[in-house]
């Protein structure tokens, strides 16, 4: 006993996690007495185990014809891999899920999409030589997700509250009704008028009078909804653009913004912010910075897999960089696996150290570098090229942009020092500082790569280890060995970044991969393969319809506009004041920023909702600081007059709602997406309801879920783009739009006609494959080609080959811009509250508000010694709050903290511990964790629920006492911070995006 | 650390049972007993004898997602709080040497299995292709195959009230399939196979590599073996110790595990 404490506090090793591993000779002292019988199982030997889906004896494959194995799509987190679903005939009900052999989210090698769908079968057992090729596996979250189907907590009637908004009292209301008083409004809670959807979509008045350009009335509809799981392409375009708002925010900025934003300036493309993975098969060397593979991060099983392959047989050798040791690692590895300590926000220093060292060690890929165009990269038989040798003006007049004739880029040419078409220069002068003459006129200019190495040399690089608690000699460690595998080297990031320096966190790390110019490369980075065309394809284009309005406005989040288009900004100018600051922050380069609708609408900048639709969202729980918002959504004067959540379940957020409408869930729904960027070959993933919704319906029979009631709510509302003909056939046919498979369906028949149309569905495979109840709407609505349709939906989607993942030592689908060494639209912008300009490169910065004020000194050490992070969790999401099983795998979360520092304050394993910081408090055991930087606290994500059966809830005058389970653990979001220079929720400086890593916080016991 | 002394003084009455059930099995002689169903050759008693089924961990893939977990759970409906397989994930090492250690576990199928001389009923035995099967019509949950097991991977299921534990999903088996913790197997580190088949993958693995088994000095020669286990985490095999048990008693969260599961999936 002794002994084993002593040992466990210097920590000998600790169980970090799971399922309550508990010598199961606890339960010996509950055996059962003779008399006492238990139920009988099923079967003698085989216990209470359901019966095989099929078998193969002698060759022979036979089906069970109990079961039902159907394709489908996971939501158990934002990955959305694709899943084989075994369903019991008899009661509907979903047995167990497997992964989808056909799909490169579940499988790798997936099957080549010619393979028979019994071959899909027999491909995974014990008769191939290697049943292991092909296994198609699915996390623990995507094993037991499907038990939310049956969670009593579920809605399946819509819901009006009664009551305060938040006190989580409702009764049961007919859709008619709902929808009626929605629509017109009124005195609907007794507590005033209300504006209904109908008075709201009003295209013609001005939202705010004194700016025009902020758009009509109909922007004051905001639909906040979630990761694009396979119906944004109905919701955006159906709904919100034929309603007339420009008010549409997914989740991103509460999830990995920074991340996408960061690889989007790399990439140049902030408008469709594409994304970059590695490509783990063939890399040599991988660098994870605040993401770890096989712990977290998108798509997680698929990372998981490579990364087991490409580290045991492979050439792989990697170190994840983060505050917290993860499950990328493993001691069975040896050094092909290790770990870099990281402070928490400290990542930034880390790669500015790096690129430090990388540039001035001369370690960087010169040739590459100095390729000026797309010309020049194909004359040299490059993958891809960057703008580090165009000249970025330094003058006052056109500061920070790219010297320019007319459209022709100018670059020096490094063969006689002249200013030349980029196009005309195959290697440029990549640095130089100085003056240029450009038709008799003199520009002050840097090339890009001038400017990154200066900004790399802003600090020292023992101010960097300083800041980011990794040695200089670790630094250069890593430095020599990132360049040292050629273009087979890759850099990974994602949440880890979401701090207030994220964006240029995420920035500097993919600025790595320019220096050795690993992009379209194998073994480097891939911007993904990509999907068959869905929504707008061949057949039909879903995306538009006769009577769309144009969409326009500011949107309530502030993104996308600069504040310099503002007549607030013209104003002051005009009456020449200094337009600094404005009234608060704007946002010209994110995407959407959902965690600032809900004050912006209250401090009515830009402008004031009346409505506000959430599907699936969860910002209250996801969102750092989120506490501080829970008062304005509760008082429906402060910034939602009319709130209406789509939600199977009343979640922290729904919980705030006035009406909640039901949807589907899991495998009930209908959707169509793409894949993430760690795949190199073209994907498409459906999903139809391969069991019966379980929630109420409309009078036409159609299941109460967010495609339905949308498309009710829009008839309803004489939006364009519903009922007879709203449907648009390239032939020149148009289709009625009443149901949701009068949408998806043609979306799949897109999908099943790209390119070379794939080959027609047999009747056998049709059987096997569990769609035979689609027969007849298939062969309605795809007329000629539905057992094309057929053969789509009997794989779960559509997929190439991984045989056409490369074109020999370059990826077959590569990222078709350049890289953005220094990108001229962020060079070019403001701050809007300091007016300083944004740096058009990579570039260190300390924790910080948006106006700029550092966290050093608003949270001095003396105050908050800590620093606190969240972590992703390898079980545990978000999305799986209402699976009670999964508890069982992973019960709850802890304030993990390293034994030092547990020592340092006084604590121990098991404690009952507060953490507090600025603006908000958690309570939680404390676990002790060797894995953890001293000095920090790691909390993980996905417990400590409020909502999803966390709480009571009462439901026509009955209770439903909420679950300790579900309320168990901690959430870090209560610690999120305030920025006070702009009365919002703490975010990155310059996209917004939520800070949830690196909080200055206080710890101490309870007790 | 009340839950620690509560654990440790219950092992140290686990091990008082198992001597007993020593001296009981010798007198009960185990393996003479009958059993129907074995007598008959049915399938799912004696299996198919040309085989010799074993599972090799490949802990380099391993990274700890638990999914063969889960995957056992629903697939074997498992009763709640109980675990047929599961991975045990450590922190080896301090900061900031620290490395993550992860040892799936579960039934080791032995050779010489301790849980099968000690079955008074013979309810447990080893069919021919070699999986230690429960035969739960049989087992009176006595609790000595419990006590016997040097590894700890039977429990006694709360539901049948019969021991219990894993079975390599003969029910899948038998059909030709693998078992679900190692279909589901996101890194692959889990192969199942037979070992009299020279072209298996088990059988190639288990030639190329050095394997081990946990606890060979116990003597049962299991049947699971291991790629690249570190000994550091086989000594924690005793001294680990999880919080959960004392978060779910201080939530009080145990009556609602049996009301909110699903009880038929």
């Amino acid at each position: 006993m002794e002994n084993s404490r002593r040992n466990f506090l210097i920590g000998t090793g600790i169980v970090a996690a799971s399922a309550s591993i508990v010598g199961y000779k606890d339960t010996l002292g509950a055996v059962a007495l003779l008399k006492d019988k238990g139920e009988r199982a099923k079967d003698s030997i085989y216990f209470n185990a359901s019966a095989a889906e099929f078998s193969v004896k002698n060759n022979t494959f036979s089906p069970n014809e109990h079961y039902t194995m159907a394709n489908s799509t996971c939501n158990g987190c934002t990955t959305h891999c694709g899943v084989r679903v075994k369903i019991e005939k008899e009661s509907g009900k979903v047995v167990r899920v497997f992964g989808n052999p056909f799909h490169p989210l579940s499988s790798d090698p997936w099957l080549p999409y010619a393979t028979s769908i019994e071959q899909s079968f027999t491909f995974l057992t014990q008769t191939q030589h290697e049943p292991n090729a092909y296994r198609s596996s699915m996390c623990a979250r995507g094993n037991v997700a499907f038990d939310k189907l049956n969670d009593a907590f579920r809605v399946l009637k819509p819901l009006k509250r009664v009551g305060k908004r938040g006190e989580n009292k409702w009764v049961e209301i007919d859709i008619e009704q709902l929808l009626d008083e929605v629509v017109k409004g009124g005195n609907l809670f007794g507590e005033g008028d209300v504006e209904g959807l109908a008075a709201t979509r009003d295209l013609e008045t001005l939202i705010n009078p004194d700016e025009p350009s902020f758009g009509s009335r109909a922007n004051g509809l905001c639909i906040i909804g979630t990761a694009d799981e396979g119906r944004q392409n109905f919701i955006v375009p159906r709904f919100v653009q034929s309603y007339g708002t420009v008010n549409f925010m997914g989740h991103t900025s509460i999830c990995g913004l920074s991340m996408r934003a960061g690889e989007a300036a790399y990439l140049g493309d902030f408008k469709k912010s594409p994304h970059l993975k590695p490509d783990f098969e063939h890399c040599e060397y991988l660098l994870s910075i605040g993401t770890a593979p096989g712990q977290a991060g998108n798509p997680f099983k698929r990372q998981g897999k490579l990364l087991s392959e490409a580290r045991t047989n492979g050439r792989l050798k990697y170190a994840t960089v983060l505050p917290m040791q993860s499950n990328a690692d493993t001691i069975a590895m040896g050094d092909k696996s290790s770990w870099i300590p990281v402070l928490p926000g400290g990542d930034l220093a880390f790669v500015m150290g790096l690129l430090q060292i990388i540039i001035e060690k001369d370690m960087y890929n010169l040739s590459y570098l100095s390729i000026p165009s797309e010309k020049a990269k194909i004359t040299l038989k490059e993958a891809s090229w960057t703008n580090a040798t165009h000249l970025v003006i330094q003058d006052e007049e056109g500061f920070g942009t790219i010297l320019k004739e007319g459209e022709m880029i100018l670059v020096l040419d490094s063969a006689d020092n002249q200013l030349k078409n980029a196009d005309d220069v195959t290697q440029g002068v990549l640095e130089y500082s100085g003056e240029v003459i450009l038709k008799g006129k003199i520009y002050t200019v840097k090339t890009a790569f001038t400017l990154l190495r200066e900004s790399a040399n802003d600090y020292t690089l023992d101010m960097y280890a300083k800041e980011s608690g990794v040695s200089v000699a670790k630094m250069q460690e890593v430095a020599h060995e990132f360049c040292s595998h050629g273009r087979k080297v890759a850099i990974d990031c994602h949440g880890g970044t979401m701090h207030t320096t994220g964006f240029y966190t995420t920035y500097a790390i993919m600025m790595l991969g320019a220096m050795v110019g690993n992009l379209n490369y194998k073994g480097g980075m891939s911007a993904g393969g990509g999907k068959f065309k869905d929504f707008a394809g061949k057949q039909y284009n879903l995306l538009a319809y006769k009577g769309k309005p144009q969409v326009k406005g500011a949107r309530i989040d502030k993104a996308r506009m600069p504040y310099e288009k503002t007549n607030e900004f013209k104003a002051k100018k005009e009456a020449g004041i200094n337009p600094y600051p404005a009234k608060d922050a704007w946002y010209p380069l994110a995407a959407a920023l959902e965690s600032d609708v809900i004050s912006n609408s209250a401090h009515q900048y830009p402008y004031a909702l009346k409505t506000l639709i959430s599907w699936n969202a969860n910002f209250i729980y996801g969102q750092s600081g989120s506490e501080h918002i829970k008062a304005l959504l509760q008082d429906p004067k402060k910034a939602i007059p009319l709130f209406i959540a789509i939600d199977p379940f009343i979640n922290e957020t729904s919980k705030y709602a006035d009406y909640i409408v039901p949807d589907s869930v899991l495998f009930e729904t209908w959707g169509a997406l793409g894949v993430w960027a760690g795949c190199q070959t073209k994907v498409s993933t459906i999903r139809f309801p391969i069991i019966k919704p379980a929630q109420a319906t409309f009078k036409n029979g159609e299941p109460i879920c967010m495609d339905s009631f949308l498309i009710e709510l829009g008839k309803k509302l004489g939006l364009p783009g519903f009922g007879k003909g709203a449907i648009k056939g390239e032939n020149g046919e148009n289709f009625a739009f009443d149901r949701p498979h009068d949408f998806y369906i043609r979306a799949f028949e897109n999908i099943a006609m790209d390119g070379t149309p794939v080959p027609d569905c047999s009747d056998e495979e049709i059987e096997l494959s569990g769609i035979s109840a689609f027969k007849p709407l298939l062969q309605e609505i795809c007329k000629d080609n539905w057992k094309k349709t057929a053969y789509v939906m009997a794989r779960g989607g559509r997929y190439e080959d991984k045989t056409k993942s490369y074109n020999g030592e370059w990826l077959s689908h590569p990222y078709k811009g350049n890289i953005h060494i220094y990108n001229e639209e962020l060079g070019t912008k403001k701050n809007a509250l300091n007016g300083k300009r944004y740096s058009g490169v990579p570039k260190y910065y300390m924790q910080r508000t948006a106006m700029g004020q550092d966290f050093a000194s608003l949270y001095p050490k003396a105050k908050f010694p800590l620093s606190a992070f969240s972590y992703k969790s390898n079980v545990l999401s978000q999305a799986m709050a209402s699976s009670s099983l999964l508890k069982e795998i992973h019960y709850t979360t802890y304030v993990d903290v390293n034994p030092k520092t547990a020592q340092d304050f006084g604590l121990k394993h098991g404690d009952l511990v507060k953490v507090s910081s600025a603006n908000g408090e958690v309570s939680g055991y404390l676990r002790l964790r060797n894995g953890l930087y001293p000095s920090t606290i790691g909390i993980e994500h996905g417990a400590g629920r409020e909502g999803e059966g966390a709480v009571d809830v009462e439901i026509n005058g009955k209770v439903l006492k909420g679950l300790a389970m579900r309320r168990s653990g901690v959430n870090i979001n209560k610690l999120g911070l305030l920025d006070h220079s702009r009365a919002a929720t703490i975010s990155d400086f310059v996209v917004g995006s939520n800070a949830r890593q690196a909080i200055p916080v206080a710890i101490s016991k309870i007790g | 650390m009340s839950e620690k002394n509560s654990r440790r003084s219950f092992l140290r009455q686990g091990f008082g049972i198992a001597a007993l059930s020593g001296l009981a099995a010798t007198s009960a002689s185990a393996l003479s007993l009958q059993n129907p169903g074995r007598d008959a050759g049915e399938m799912r008693y004696v299996g198919d004898k040309n085989k010799h089924l074993v599972m090799v961990m490949d802990l380099r893939k391993c990274i700890g997602c638990q999914a063969c977990t889960a995957a056992c759970k629903v697939e074997n409906k498992v009763p709640t709080s109980q675990y047929r397989t599961f991975v045990l994930e450590t922190e080896i090492g301090e900061f900031p040497d620290v490395r993550k250690g992860f040892l799936p576990q579960l039934c080791n199928h032995c050779d010489n299995p301790s849980c099968v001389s000690v079955c008074p009923t013979g309810a447990t035995f080893k069919r021919k292709d070699g999986v230690v099967v429960v035969d739960n019509t049989i087992c009176w949950g006595c609790g000595y195959c419990l006590s016997a097991c040097p590894y700890d991977k039977r429990y006694f299921n709360t539901k049948t009230k019969t021991a219990d534990k894993c079975n390599f999903c003969v029910q899948r088996v038998d059909q030709g399939l693998l078992p679900a913790c190692v279909e589901t197997c996101v890194g692959g580190a889990r192969v199942f196979g037979d070992m009299n088949d020279k072209t298996s993958e088990v059988y190639h693995l288990l030639h190329t590599f050095s394997t081990t088994v946990l606890k060979p000095e116990q003597g049962n020669k299991p049947q699971v073996f291991y790629i690249g286990l570190d000994n550091k985490i086989n000594e924690l095999l005793n001294s680990t110790q999880s919080l959960d048990d004392m978060v779910k008693k201080h939530d009080g969260i145990h009556a609602e595990w049996s009301k909110t599961l699903i009880k038929e999936m």
